[in-house]
């Protein structure tokens, strides 16, 4: 009876998402479908046993680098992160930012998903208001615990692309965007590229 | 068998009107600040209408600072202190030990651990489902601790997540939040870690719903929670590394996580 009313309960958003996703345009049940290829893809890579041998780390590094590189959009995750200090920039420091903070989340990234022991990723619908998207994925660990993320997505040139990920309510470019503030109102934009850099060297 | 069908359609009366209401509060609470707490279609389009807004104008202010989403720290100087106290603890004591203590027990029975004290922790959140008025997150919970309890032996495996039924994790802090008390500012304890003043006044109220501090002698419950504590670490080892890791200030790194994963349970 509680299982049967749970089922009422999740049915009728998800008919409602359902009824709402047709009346856009039929690119619109995209943004799940990129989220999951990409995610596909990193799974396939890490558990591709040929990959395993220590001696090929380095060529599966650069494999989950390419793959995540199709999905994120380095500079919008940048440009939101360094928020209203973005304008103020020059065309080089801007360039230069997004490399080097590009390389940080993405090393990141690669360091999160090569530690992956077969947690399940279920996805659990999507919102799409013109060229913005939401994606509700839940992580199911084998450790009995449920992590949900929301990937945040923008279409550009026909495009989707991630700006930002939210994991257990946590922005990643919020956090990273308190953080370069913090630098900033201590220092300067100057100090911030110095504690880049050194992050880039480690 | 009468009765409990009443119980029944009564829980889902005051659930649907619960989330009408919490859905319309959180809307008009948090969708200036691009909350996404809450579900509903209409509510998803206001606030991606308001991500847009944001993406906007973010040239001209910086959206984090102006909506309050950073809890003010005035005690910064001595929370880093603490902050770098609890790192070493973390490396040289908490980390070894748990270490150790998962070489030794297995991965299964650390889940099992988890899952009774999990289950223990009930009385918590069921009055703090109750004082938010969510009479359905404590209906919900009370099912999940009675199946736990009964078939899954004294909650060491947890049978109610698996036949679907929801966790409701709710504390006085966030029942605090919810009466309207504000973060106050941010506390980074000895021991304890991240916490605001409204959330340890929450942390201390608490403890006397916890079954734990109830324990018989009063040795009892230290030992208890040390075993939650060390089980938790090891099962958690790596991610206090990539945190730092990731971060380019750990401390403000942990601080924001900390407080935007409050305000995601608060919205909740």
């Amino acid at each position: 009876m509680v299982n049967c009313m749970l089922k009422w309960k999740t049915l009728v958003p998800m008919v409602l998402m359902m009824a709402f996703s047709w009346a856009f345009p039929a690119w619109a049940g995209v943004p799940t479908e990129k989220v999951k290829e990409t995610a596909d893809k990193i799974i396939a890579i890490v558990s591709d046993p040929s990959l395993k041998d220590p001696a090929k780390a380095a060529q599966r590094r650069e494999r989950i680098r390419r793959t995540v590189d199709e999905l994120c959009d380095w500079e919008e995750m940048s440009r939101r992160s360094l928020g209203r200090h973005w304008a103020q920039r020059t065309e080089q420091e801007k360039k230069e930012f997004v490399h080097l903070f590009g390389q940080l989340l993405e090393r990141t990234y690669v360091d999160k998903v090569e530690g992956y022991s077969g947690e399940k990723v279920n996805y659990l619908g999507e919102r799409v208001d013109g060229d913005y998207a939401e994606v509700d994925v839940k992580v199911v660990t084998n450790k009995n615990t449920e992590i949900p993320v929301i990937y945040r997505m923008r279409a550009k040139d026909q495009k989707w692309w991630v700006y930002d990920m939210v994991i257990e309510g946590v922005s990643l470019v919020n956090n990273y965007r308190t953080q370069f503030s913090d630098i900033m109102a201590k220092s300067s934009f100057e100090g911030l590229m110095k504690k880049l850099r050194e992050k880039s060297a480690e | 068998m009468k009765r409990t069908g009443l119980v029944f359609v009564i829980a889902i009366l005051c659930f649907v009107s619960l989330e009408a209401q919490s859905s319309g509060q959180s809307t008009a609470t948090y969708a200036p600040e691009n909350g996404f707490g809450a579900q509903g279609v209409e509510l998803a389009s206001i606030q991606l209408a308001s991500l847009k807004e944001a993406s906007a104008e973010e040239e001209e202010t910086d959206a984090v600072e102006s909506s309050g989403e950073t809890v003010p720290d005035p005690l910064e100087p001595m929370n880093r202190a603490f902050f770098e106290f609890n790192d070493k603890l973390y490396f040289w004591v908490l980390k070894p030990v748990a270490t150790g203590y998962k070489t030794v027990v297995p991965e299964e029975a650390r889940v099992c651990v988890r899952n009774f004290f999990t289950n223990l922790a009930f009385p918590v959140r069921f009055a703090n489902n109750l004082f938010q008025g969510k009479f359905f997150g404590a209906f919900e919970e009370t099912c999940g601790f009675l199946v736990n309890s009964t078939v899954g032996l004294g909650g060491l495996a947890d049978i109610a997540t698996a036949v679907d039924l929801k966790r409701h994790d709710e504390d006085l802090g966030q029942t605090l939040a919810v009466h309207g008390a504000g973060p106050a500012f941010y506390i980074y304890w000895p021991f304890f870690g991240p916490s605001t003043l409204r959330d340890t006044i929450g942390m201390a109220g608490d403890i006397f719903l916890d079954p734990l501090t109830y324990l018989g002698d009063y040795w009892y419950a230290p030992y208890s929670r040390g075993l939650n504590v060390v089980n938790e670490t090891s099962l958690r080892i790596g991610d206090y590394e990539s945190l730092k890791k990731a971060a380019l200030d750990p401390y403000v790194a942990l601080r924001d996580a900390f407080y935007q994963n409050r305000l995601s349970k608060i919205k909740e």
